[in-house]
């Protein structure tokens, strides 16, 4: 996949970079819910934090107006038990003062000269507590915070009756702000959890009805990729991607179009090019049986007639030229028999192909002064079908030709085996090899495409090996019909297409074109 | 000053509440303070406004701290009196018949108010009120001072006794203010229906705040009584003693004194003889008391 973003140079786009191969590499759906679970998270988090923030700073604000309040009340109202040294009574007001305050942590009464009179402390006073905080008469209030290890404390002073009757302290904790900002805090977490989960449903729904007809649509195209191209996706919405479908539609539509004129084409040539090569075969039989039947039978009759004109004669002159002449009918009887065999022999038609390869290496290597190793297995037992031993004839016939044509080889080898419902040639040589896609020389490329076009006309294969100095390898495998073989069907090896080809060369048969 | 104030200082000290430690008791010191009891004529606030001058004065020319005391009942502080825990004291008439005839409470000198050394109770009412005399007030509230108060308690008490009652029945409730400007305030607010108060309290309150008398009404005087005396315990040092009544009885010739005196509403103080209080002793023998 490729962006803009890919070809911007600099350190800021290796970072985009970097985030787009991340981003990139999820699916849609896990964008979108990337997206939405991001967003709650943000505002979510975003919100908690502002209004946290904004709590903490009012409840402190009101707590300190709390701690001066409840001071200057306490102030006032233990002025007279001061003065009339009512202990008891400054006592009750000290803990009702705490009962009735919720944050107040602690309060006390100190006199003039800096003794406590009463605290809420129980046993003890805190050691540095009391030197903390003071108040001047003149002081509205005085308030510190001091860090305590229960948090912090708002600790208020205030002088009582201006100072004459000394200073009411009074401590305000920070615990019970915490514990409501707390649970402020964590209902708001909460809650964002609980829209996370409700977007997260609500875009995973989403995305399920978005990406749906995507991943259909991709399904399709990778069917179409693997040649099925009778997919068709629905219309599923009015919308970009219902756009897309039937986009998709028409291009199936037009590319199974195409295909299927293409198909009728190709069905077309083959059934023009085995026409051909039949006609060929046809026009070759003929020939060779007219050379054997009509032209070796007056030669024969020429050979016989001159014996007997060498025989009535006795004149050394007549018998040498009859002699001669004898030679040269004997040498043309031989190279029409050649002929007739070349074109077409007809040891194939009656004795097979092993029999008929076995002459024709036999007249290769006689007439090319190389070796050829020729092996076959399995082909004994039962006759191939008439077109499938002509076409491996011809194939062996023609990688021979090759061979002896360009390879500058010394040894050739051929097998030919059927196996599994397979027949398979391989034809190699030990010559200068060749590069597979450029093939050689014109003619080479021929011969090469004759032997392809031959295999696969009976739905086969050809695979070529070579490589520059080290010989070269033709690999040809053709598929038997299943009637060939018991349990040739259930391997399943040949598809309809290269059992459909099969009648072609029936056919051609059935009506010669000579 | 107020803005500075509002604000919680920068730095934060650290304290640890739970290091708690037993509290220092009260430093002793070297000099005994001079310790005056002033009884709880006036509200507790308003004695120490009142009588700061006087006891500064005091502290001047002994060359020694002197400490007020305060307490809520005359009863407490005739106490301190009794056990020599206060050297000095400003009490009530009624508190210092009892505490004469109870452990020999010494009078030292008594104030002269508008030269005189009586004084009187005030049976007052609200303005609006419509009641004339004690008897109007059947069924009414009504505020005593404090248990022990002469004008306060006592006399009110022998007038409803008069009519034949007790203040139990009388009224529809009581209630003790504890202090005689209370007391007028408790009127003046319509907290009650009725009140009898000191008659140099009321007249100084009224100077102090004069919208009183536009909400108090007087419907009856009392005879006059012996005025609340300056009393000690009678243990106490004869020189010391000496030197408090001389120190006293001097005190309007100087000018430090003078604005002490004014202060607490007194031209001087006077020497004054026991049978003085003898109208409010024969006041304290006819009345029954109720618990209060």
């Amino acid at each position: 996949m490729s962006s803009p973003l890919l070809t911007q140079p600099g350190s800021h786009s290796f970072w985009l970079n970097r985030l787009w191969a991340v981003a990139g590499a999820v699916s849609i759906r896990t964008k979108i819910l990337g997206i939405v679970l991001g967003l709650v998270l943000l505002l979510g988090l975003s919100v908690t934090f502002q209004v946290r923030a904004t709590l903490t700073r009012t409840m402190d604000d009101q707590l300190q107006e709390q701690a001066v309040s409840v001071a200057r009340d306490l102030a006032a109202r233990a002025t007279d038990l001061i003065l009339i040294n009512d202990l008891y009574a400054l006592h009750q007001l000290l803990r009702e003062t705490q009962t009735n305050n919720g944050n107040v942590r602690y309060a006390f009464v100190v006199d003039e000269q800096g003794n406590v009179l009463a605290h809420t402390f129980g046993d003890g006073f805190p050691g540095d507590l009391l030197a903390a905080n003071s108040a001047g008469p003149d002081d509205h209030h005085h308030t510190i915070i001091l860090s305590t290890e229960e948090g912090k404390v708002w600790d208020t002073a205030v002088p009582i009756f201006e100072g004459r009757a000394g200073t009411a302290r009074v401590g305000l904790s920070e615990v019970g702000v915490r514990r409501a900002v707390t649970s402020v805090t964590g209902q708001l977490l909460l809650t964002t959890i609980l829209m996370s989960v409700v977007g997260v449903t609500a875009a995973a729904l989403l995305t399920w009805f978005l990406t749906r007809p995507i991943l259909r649509l991709a399904e399709a195209a990778q069917a179409v990729g693997q040649g099925d191209l009778g997919q068709r996706v629905p219309r599923w919405a009015d919308d970009e991607i219902g756009d897309l479908a039937d986009a998709f539609n028409a291009l199936t539509e037009t590319l199974q179009r195409a295909a299927a004129e293409r198909s009728e084409r190709d069905q077309l040539r083959a059934r023009y090019v085995s026409g051909v090569m039949a006609a060929q075969e046809e026009e070759r039989k003929r020939i060779a049986r007219e050379l054997h039947d009509s032209t070796s039978q007056s030669l024969t009759s020429l050979l016989v007639g001159l014996r007997a004109l060498g025989n009535a004669c006795d004149l050394p002159e007549v018998q040498q030229h009859v002699a001669e002449l004898r030679g040269v009918a004997a040498e043309a009887l031989r190279d029409v028999h050649d002929l007739a065999r070349q074109l077409r022999p007809s040891v194939l038609d009656d004795l097979g192909l092993p029999a008929a390869l076995e002459r024709y290496a036999a007249d290769w290597q006689r007439r090319h002064a190389l070796t050829v190793d020729l092996a076959m297995r399995g082909l004994k037992e039962e006759r191939l079908p008439m077109e499938v031993e002509t076409a491996l004839y011809r194939i062996v016939q023609e990688a021979l030709t090759n061979v002896a044509r360009h390879a500058q080889a010394t040894t050739a080898s051929v097998l030919v085996e059927r196996h599994d419902g397979v027949v398979r040639a391989i034809i190699e040589d030990d010559g200068r090899g060749f590069d597979p896609p450029v093939a050689g020389q014109t003619e080479q490329r021929l011969g090469l495409y004759g032997i392809r076009e031959r295999a696969e006309l009976l739905g086969g294969t050809l695979t070529i090996e070579s490589e520059a100095g080290l010989g070269s390898s033709l690999f040809v495998e053709i598929p038997l019909p299943f009637s060939q073989k018991p349990g040739f069907s259930a391997k399943n090896l040949v598809s309809t297409e290269s059992l459909n080809s099969y009648p072609l060369p029936h056919d051609s048969h059935a009506h010669p074109s000579g | 000053m107020l803005a500075a104030a509002c604000r919680p200082a920068a730095d934060t000290p650290v304290v640890y509440l739970s290091d708690r430690r037993p509290l220092a008791g009260p430093v002793s010191e070297a000099v005994r303070p001079l310790r005056v009891a002033v009884a709880a004529v006036i509200s507790p606030q308003g004695t120490v406004a009142s009588y700061q001058l006087l006891l500064s004065y005091l502290a001047d020319r002994l060359s020694r701290p002197v400490e007020l005391v305060q307490r809520r009942t005359y009863a407490e502080v005739n106490a301190l009196i009794e056990t020599g825990a206060v050297d000095l004291a400003f009490v009530c008439t009624s508190a210092y018949v009892v505490g004469h005839d109870d452990f020999n409470m010494e009078l030292l000198v008594a104030p002269r108010v508008n030269g005189r050394t009586v004084y009187y109770s005030l049976l007052i009412v609200p303005q609006a009120s419509s009641a004339a005399s004690m008897a109007d007030l059947q069924g009414k509230v009504f505020a005593f001072t404090d248990p022990m108060s002469n004008s306060g308690r006592l006399y009110p008490t022998y007038l409803v006794q008069q009519l034949g009652s007790a203040p139990g029945q009388f009224f529809s409730r009581t209630f003790y203010t504890y202090s005689h400007d209370d007391a007028i305030h408790a009127v003046a607010d319509g907290l009650a229906d009725g009140a009898a108060v000191d008659s140099l309290v009321y007249d100084f309150a009224v100077a102090r705040e004069p919208d009183l008398a536009e909400r108090t009404r007087i419907i009856h005087r009392s005879p006059p009584f012996g005025i609340p005396p300056v009393v000690i315990n009678p243990d106490l040092r004869p020189q010391l003693k000496a030197e408090l009544q001389s120190l006293l009885l001097n005190m309007a010739g100087d000018p430090q004194g003078s604005a002490a005196l004014q202060a607490i509403g007194v031209e001087r103080f006077v020497l004054l003889n026991d049978p003085a209080y003898n109208s409010a002793r024969d006041l304290l023998a006819a009345v029954r008391l109720e618990e209060p």
